[in-house]
């Protein structure tokens, strides 16, 4: 019995810390898609939305989940204001790599760092907040229960909310006018631009909703983690793992790919050692480019062809 | 000629102004790091030394003389502290060295002071080798990091006698040698070692590998962390109900006031390592934690270097009124007679295990107790009584 109480824990807590995953990896893979550019910024973008959280509670004493409906807009549009006067101009220019707007990303990312560094010093912070501990466990609910899972609050509330903005966006690409027309630009650039698609404009918009996204992650995030101006790499190679896995570009391959690179990791973590979590990420990363170098989004294309 | 007469006239001149010296005042220049990233601790020695000195000075100085502080920076670099302390004994004829932080610089220093046959009191520098080298000139007042878990192996031993133990740890340097040393201590002690794991630094989710602590039901749960994963740990125990009979940690993480404003209810009841804490009865220390904090522009207790550095400057008031005169070979001989109760903790050098001129002092071991550390053992010392057994997740509040 103990054996299936570690055995389901470990899943539960993948399954949850997977909606997270999904999330960061979202907006990277939603850039990805359409711009063709890996954002190497992602996480630092997800450290400055977790400041706004973490400042928005300490001085305001705003609950860090409902600082999203804050924090979205305002990282919105501050993934507007980098496509449009940073990344857009540097299309413009000759250059001799093909790839200068990737590096620029990752100048974004250290310019976002330092300057946190600078403003904020390198403390670590958190957001105690009172539910912090708060858990529902399976004895409670049934008394004679032969084994004892918990379930935490905040990270059930983190989970369900990311589902909901997962859904929303869904929503907006499938059912939208601008939805449709980011789809267009991500399937194929010239043709949408013949069908009058705004590409310049879409581009900036879907930065905006990467942008967004991946600051409604970092507010879920600061409740259950801590904050500094160094933690954005570590989650930029997450959101990378996860488009990877997930098939470059693909959203809902990206949903798929933040839930299993979280139960990959917490079963590492549990049954070969937490110090190997790390290395198991990059084996997954690995073992998907050379077996799947479609990721699951091929998979899923594959299965509705042979349909 | 006139060179050479200049070069004696000074010489002459430096003799008669430092033999003046003596009568009045008792001049001593204290290395300390003061800029780069260990200037946060040299800032609080500093503090401490200038308390010190002003109360030995408001009660008659040492032998009626007054002592003059002035301090060098060192950066925290060895090759600075090795020529700041060159100039103190070659030129200033300094008869003692006190002082430094890292342990880097103490072993420079204590070199230095060894050869130059001047004896060295070293403060706060924790690597056992420092009074492992059959050095004759150098003292050490604080316990050496093999020792720092003394006092809360003594407190397992004699009250929790747990038979099994669970260590977890983050795969640094100090994470690293913490959780070996629990290792070969638990070995030693016959306690069962069910799993032994370390983590990376940045972790966001203990509970796979908790859940299988738990699986394991272990006596005890022993981590060594930094502030932020040990918040996160004890929270998510709290969350998975893990109800081991003690939660003890390695010092560092646990033993800071952020681990409590973080952790919250989940951190009660943990204990810790610890070499001193402002709750401690040593005689004295009460008063100085509380005359610290009133001058400290953040309001903060001085953490055990600040106390440790406040106790220097009376382990050497006491040696230089033992000694017969103030020569370095004096003070040396007077400094290995000293006995006294600091307010950081009884002082007296020993020579054993393999150590020389040592001070061995049981360590704290300190205990969340209604959301404030309290000190619990050694047991004469202790601001409350510890609370053992602790109770289950699930009768909590």
């Amino acid at each position: 019995m103990p054996k299936l109480e570690v055995f389901l824990q470990t899943l539960i807590q993948g399954f949850l810390l997977g909606g997270l995953y999904a999330l960061i990896g979202l907006g990277m893979a939603l850039i990805m898609g359409v711009m063709k550019i890996i954002n190497l910024a992602h996480g630092q973008l997800m450290m400055v939305a977790m400041y706004m959280a973490f400042w928005l509670f300490t001085l305001r004493h705003v609950d860090p989940y409902l600082s999203v409906v804050l924090v979205v807009p305002a990282m919105f549009l501050l993934g507007v204001g980098i496509q449009k006067f940073l990344i857009n101009p540097l299309q413009r220019v000759d250059s001799i790599m093909p790839q200068n707007q990737i590096i620029l990303t990752v100048g974004i990312g250290m310019v976002l760092t330092n300057l946190a560094t600078l403003f904020f010093s390198g403390d670590y912070r958190s957001t105690p907040v009172s539910y912090a501990t708060k858990a529902w466990y399976l004895s409670d609910l049934w008394k004679g229960s032969p084994i004892e899972l918990s379930v935490s609050y905040k990270e059930l509330v983190s989970f369900l909310v990311a589902a909901a903005i997962t859904l929303a966006l869904w929503f907006f690409l499938q059912k939208t006018d601008t939805g449709k027309s980011i789809r267009a630009t991500a399937q194929d650039r010239d043709a949408a631009l013949l069908m009058g698609v705004n590409v310049e404009r879409m581009r900036v918009v879907t930065f905006g909703i990467g942008t967004a996204l991946v600051g409604a992650a970092g507010c879920l995030f600061i409740p259950a983690y801590y904050l500094f101006p160094d933690l954005g790499g570590q989650f930029t190679t997450i959101a990378f793992v996860v488009t990877i896995i997930g098939g470059l570009g693909s959203t809902t391959g990206a949903i798929f790919g933040g839930l299993i690179l979280a139960i990959f990791e917490s079963f590492t973590a549990t049954y070969i050692g937490m110090g190997w979590a790390t290395v198991g990420r990059f084996v997954i990363f690995v073992a998907v480019l050379i077996f799947l170098p479609g990721g699951v989004a091929s998979l899923i294309r594959s299965k509705k062809l042979g349909k | 000629m006139k060179r050479s007469f200049a070069t004696l006239a000074s010489v002459l001149l430096l003799a008669f102004s430092s033999a003046a010296g003596f009568a009045k005042d008792i001049e001593l220049a204290i290395p300390l790091p003061l800029t780069g990233s260990n200037a946060k601790f040299g800032e609080i020695q500093k503090k401490s030394y200038e308390i010190a000195a002003e109360e030995i000075n408001a009660t008659g100085g040492v032998k009626g003389a007054k002592l003059v502080l002035s301090f060098e920076d060192s950066q925290g670099k060895p090759e600075v502290a090795r020529s700041i302390v060159e100039k103190l004994i070659d030129v200033k004829r300094q008869p003692i060295i006190i002082g430094e932080y890292t342990s880097a610089c103490a072993k420079a220093v204590a070199a230095v002071a060894e050869e130059r046959k001047t004896p060295y009191l070293v403060v706060a520098s924790a690597a056992d080798d420092i009074t492992q080298k059959n050095y004759q000139y150098v003292y050490r007042m604080n316990p050496t990091s093999a020792y720092y878990d003394t006092g809360l192996l003594a407190f397992l031993n004699e009250v929790v006698k747990p038979r099994s133990v669970a260590i977890l740890y983050e795969s640094s340097d100090f994470g690293t040698a913490g959780a070996d040393n629990m290792e070969k201590q638990a070995k030693k002690l016959g306690w069962e070692v069910l799993l032994k794991e370390k983590y990376e630094k940045g972790a966001v989710d203990f509970k796979p590998i908790l859940s299988q602590v738990k699986s394991k039901s272990p006596d005890m749960i022993y981590m060594v962390s930094y502030v932020m994963d040990a918040s996160l740990l004890m929270k998510q125990i709290k969350e998975l109900r893990i109800d081991a009979k003690l939660f003890a940690g390695g010092a560092a993480g646990f033993d800071i006031p952020n681990f409590i404003d973080n952790a919250k209810d989940a951190a009660e009841y943990v204990v810790t390592a610890t070499l001193w804490s402002p709750q401690v009865s040593y005689k004295g220390a009460k008063a100085f934690a509380d005359k610290f904090k009133s001058r400290d522009k953040d309001g903060d207790y001085p953490s055990y270097h600040g106390a440790a550095a406040y106790s220097a400057l009376f382990v050497f008031k006491a040696a230089a009124e033992k000694a017969k005169d103030l020569s370095p070979e004096s003070l040396r001989a007077a400094l290995k007679g000293v006995d006294i109760e600091t307010a950081y903790g009884p002082v007296k050098f020993e020579d054993r295990d393999g150590y020389q001129n040592q001070n061995f002092m049981e360590t704290l071991v300190r205990q969340v107790i209604n959301q404030q550390h309290e000190t619990i053992w050694p047991k004469k010392v202790a601001s409350k009584a510890w609370v053992y057994p602790i109770p289950k997740w699930r009768d909590r509040k």
